[in-house]
């Protein structure tokens, strides 16, 4: 990811985006628009480490989309069309619709995390929320980043002590489960020892006396502006066409078809535009590469 | 200039009955070095936190203290002191070496442009350029400790508070921190007061020593005078440099301007002298293998390098094997793969015949460097018990007595073991280790943040269970312990070993990386000695006759 791309805008207007991409994934239940939405955010990975990070996701968005597909035609029995009948049980097209609706709205809001994730880091974090509530954004970053350590720390205990034959996967059930209240219980007298010794460490330089400044300074740029306004008129219209139901797919009392009308098709434009605004600073950039390595 | 002093100062903490600090006076000018040691529990810690008052402890405080001519303790604390405490690893605070160094300014508010040019200049002079992108989280020890030192440094303090600062960190980064401080006190007249006890090489360049005991202050000299003073300390003589102890061994009468402080100075005295020494004769002993490992390969991922690459290793029965070598040349990593909590590649291991492909338990004890991990209940008593139920061991608890008798612990065993200090806690641990009646102990940089006395305590500890036959192989850092302790020695190098040695012929070969006492008495009149035991056992000093 490069500094001119995406992260040369202010965080502030970084963060309203994802805010409204993750509303857009919320209110635009139709399978055409979530798709266009999945699509669009993959490509932003894709550009933004070649999909590095959302390689250790994966596995995760997956089995979260599959379980949703699968079980929600099973739960829910709604619905006028029926595909077939599963172990005596009707299964309807419109709860099959439903599923795939539910997953894709999850995988969208999830790569919007992940992506939010790369653009604001720990210190843009702290940058927009200090302003707010100075103490509680550093303890939240401070909490943020107390769980790797405890994971690594819980892995230590783990190891030190299946040598001394303590573990949580030999064993009958009870002695696992007391085994592992044991882990924890060392985990968490442990670790508070450690957090008192940083807290002296964060008071002995000063946290909380007055208020705090900041190196990374983020001004305000025209370019901002401009993204700014892109996003609320982008944004402003896909919550119309959320009003007007032409971005909502109605599934009951009659199910609609997918196909698109020209009103919505206007909408699902503005949808895209929306979507490719990182896509856009971005792409930008890779070209720019592209384009200034065959010169020379 | 007088810059800190303390009157009187008494301190008790809440629900003590004994005062951990009783009515300690002194002074520190501006530009000084002084050191302060003691042993654990003398109260050293306490003075140093009730300086920074941002970190006082609560209790019970008697007498003033005095910062540049204002009392302190007052409602604005004095924004020039900076403190670096002992764990290298708990005070980091941000995610990535540039925030982290930041953390203060920001703190503070300075503005982005004076935070910008004194990073620069800063992170120029330490070296530390090529750190600032990293994660905190992925730094040696040491680089760590420099960091924390660097973002105190940041906020301009006058004076700079340390406790134990080194005592992490292994020899080599230890000394670079210490010759860091000491450039910052001559070229930069940074006023500092540090708690030590890796004092080989601070007394050469610390002005002032200043002892505390049972929170009495004992004395406040200079180095010579305060090594004169401390000869017949019984726990504080082994905190003296290798040099003066040589030196105060052999010389009867004892002027302080004479005492030999640094290596150089142990040399130049020993030149000065004749002495008649033994023929070293060495026992070589012929026991079976009782540990073998052959053509070990180990590595974390498929697609990282190496860190075991054929490594074969053979372990004596009733030895203790230390294993030396630099950071990251994979030494926690063997002793985890022959505890068997990470499985090799390649290769076998064979204990007193057996080759263990699964681990049965109780054949291999291991200490972790981290000797807190290895608790799980609440007091010691309770977790030696819960040991013995679990090896269903005949008359246990008349052999728990016994040791911890013998280690100097009962009046310590209904504690919790975060209440230990670190000497008693590792002691601790391997109190543990032995009940579960291992055939080998593996013990991981057992002396990290130990004394001097604590470490011979433990030494002298593990010399007693190897007569009795116990096998041990150790990793370690630390020269000094291995030349002391260990029967044999392994270096290990790329992942493999390349040599294994008897301990003495070990470090009389190597010119850089071995004992102090080595390299005194290296290209003397005296044979080379690797220990002061070794000395004082094969060493006749005489004064040089003048006719020779």
């Amino acid at each position: 990811m490069s500094l001119r791309g995406v992260r040369s805008f202010h965080p502030a207007v970084m963060l309203l985006y994802y805010v409204v991409i993750i509303i857009g994934f919320m209110l635009s239940q139709h399978p055409i628009f979530l798709m266009v939405g999945v699509g669009f955010l993959l490509c932003t990975q894709f550009l933004f480490d070649k999909g590095r990070q959302l390689k250790s996701w994966l596995g995760m968005i997956l089995t979260l989309a599959a379980f949703i597909l699968i079980l929600t035609p099973i739960f829910n029995r709604r619905g006028n069309h029926i595909l077939f009948y599963l172990f005596e049980n009707q299964v309807m097209l419109e709860a099959v619709i439903q599923g795939i609706m539910i997953a894709f709205t999850l995988v969208g809001i999830l790569l919007a995390f992940i992506s939010l994730n790369q653009i604001i880091t720990q210190d843009r974090f702290l940058y927009i929320f200090a302003r707010i509530s100075p103490q509680w954004a550093l303890l939240s970053m401070l909490a943020v980043r107390f769980v790797p350590l405890l994971k690594r720390r819980l892995m230590e205990i783990e190891e030190i002590q299946k040598v001394r034959g303590f573990s949580v996967t030999k064993g009958s059930l009870k002695e696992r489960v007391k085994n592992g209240m044991l882990f924890l219980q060392a985990l968490l007298t442990g670790s508070l020892e450690q957090s008192i010794q940083t807290a002296d460490s964060m008071s002995a330089r000063g946290y909380g006396q007055q208020k705090r400044s900041h190196y990374q300074a983020f001004p305000m740029k025209k370019q901002d502006a401009y993204a700014l306004l892109f996003i609320l008129i982008t944004g402003c219209l896909m919550i119309f066409g959320w009003w007007l139901e032409d971005s909502v797919l109605s599934l009951l009392p009659v199910l609609e078809t997918t196909k698109l009308e020209q009103r919505e098709c206007l909408f699902l434009a503005n949808w895209a535009l929306l979507l490719a605004f990182p896509v856009w600073a971005e792409g930008k950039e890779v070209a720019k590469w592209k384009y200034y390595l065959q010169k020379i | 200039m007088e810059i800190l002093s303390a009157k009187n100062i008494s301190f008790t903490y809440p629900l003590e009955e004994t005062p951990a600090l009783r009515n300690v006076d002194f002074h520190i000018h501006k530009g000084e070095f002084v050191v302060m040691c003691g042993a654990s529990g003398s109260g050293k810690s306490t003075l140093l936190h009730l300086i920074k008052q941002e970190i006082a402890p609560h209790g019970q405080l008697a007498g003033t203290m005095f910062y540049k001519g204002e009392p302190l303790h007052n409602e604005t604390p004095p924004q020039d002191i900076g403190i670096v405490f002992q764990d290298p690893e708990n005070q980091i605070v941000m995610e990535n070496v540039m925030e982290e160094l930041l953390f203060g300014m920001e703190n503070k508010g300075y503005r982005t442009a004076v935070m910008r040019k004194k990073v620069a200049e800063m992170t120029h002079y330490f070296g530390l350029s090529h750190l600032l992108n990293k994660r905190t989280s992925e730094l040696s020890g040491g680089e760590k400790q420099m960091v924390n030192l660097v973002s105190v440094l940041l906020l301009d303090p006058d004076l700079l508070l340390l406790d134990e600062p080194t005592a992490q960190l292994d020899p080599i980064a230890a000394k670079e921190f210490i010759q860091t401080l000491a450039q910052l006190n001559r070229e930069f007249g940074m006023t500092i007061l540090m708690v030590e006890h890796r004092l080989e090489e601070l007394f050469a360049v610390a002005d002032r020593v200043l002892v505390l005991d049972q929170g009495m202050k004992k004395m406040d000299e200079q180095p010579r005078e305060a090594v004169a003073m401390l000869q017949d300390h019984p726990v504080l003589q082994y905190f003296l440099p290798s040099s003066s102890r040589l030196f105060l061994h052999y010389e009867s009468e004892v002027i302080p301007e004479n005492i030999p402080i640094t290596v150089r100075e142990g040399r130049d005295w020993l030149r000065t002298k004749h002495v008649d020494s033994r023929e070293i004769s060495q026992i070589e002993e012929h026991s079976a293998p009782y540990l073998t490992l052959n053509e070990i390969d180990f590595q974390y991922k498929r697609n990282t390098s190496p860190i075991l690459h054929n490594l074969s290793l053979t372990v004596k029965k009733g030895e203790l094997l230390a294993i030396l070598g630099a950071n990251g040349t994979g030494k926690s990593t063997l002793l985890k793969v022959i505890a068997g909590i990470l499985r090799q590649q390649h290769g076998k291991i064979v204990i007193n015949g057996e080759k263990t492909k699964k681990l049965e338990s109780g054949a291999v004890s291991y200490l972790p460097q981290n000797p807190a991990l290895y608790f799980l209940e609440d007091t010691l008593i309770a977790e030696y018990k819960q040991i013995i139920k679990k090896h269903k061991q005949e008359n246990g608890e008349a052999q728990i007595h016994n040791l911890l008798s013998k280690f100097g612990l009962t009046a310590l065993k209904d504690r919790h073991p975060a209440d230990l200090s670190g000497g008693e806690l590792q002691k601790a641990a391997l109190l543990g280790t032995i009940l579960e009646n291992p055939a080998i102990l593996l013990i991981d940089e057992p002396t990290k943040g130990l004394d001097p006395f604590s470490k011979r305590m433990f030494g002298d500890l593990l010399g007693d269970l190897r007569n009795q036959g116990l096998t041990i192989v150790m990793v370690t850092h630390d020269v000094e312990f291995a030349a002391n302790y260990a029967t044999r020695c392994s270096m290990l190098f790329q992942g493999d070993v390349s040599i294994t040695e008897s301990t003495s012929d070990f470090f009389k070969a190597n010119t850089y990386y071995t004992t102090v006492m080595n390299r005194i008495s290296r290209k003397t009149s005296a044979t080379p000695v690797i220990t002061m035991e070794e000395a004082k056992d094969n060493w006749h000093v005489q004064k040089k006759s003048s006719s020779s």
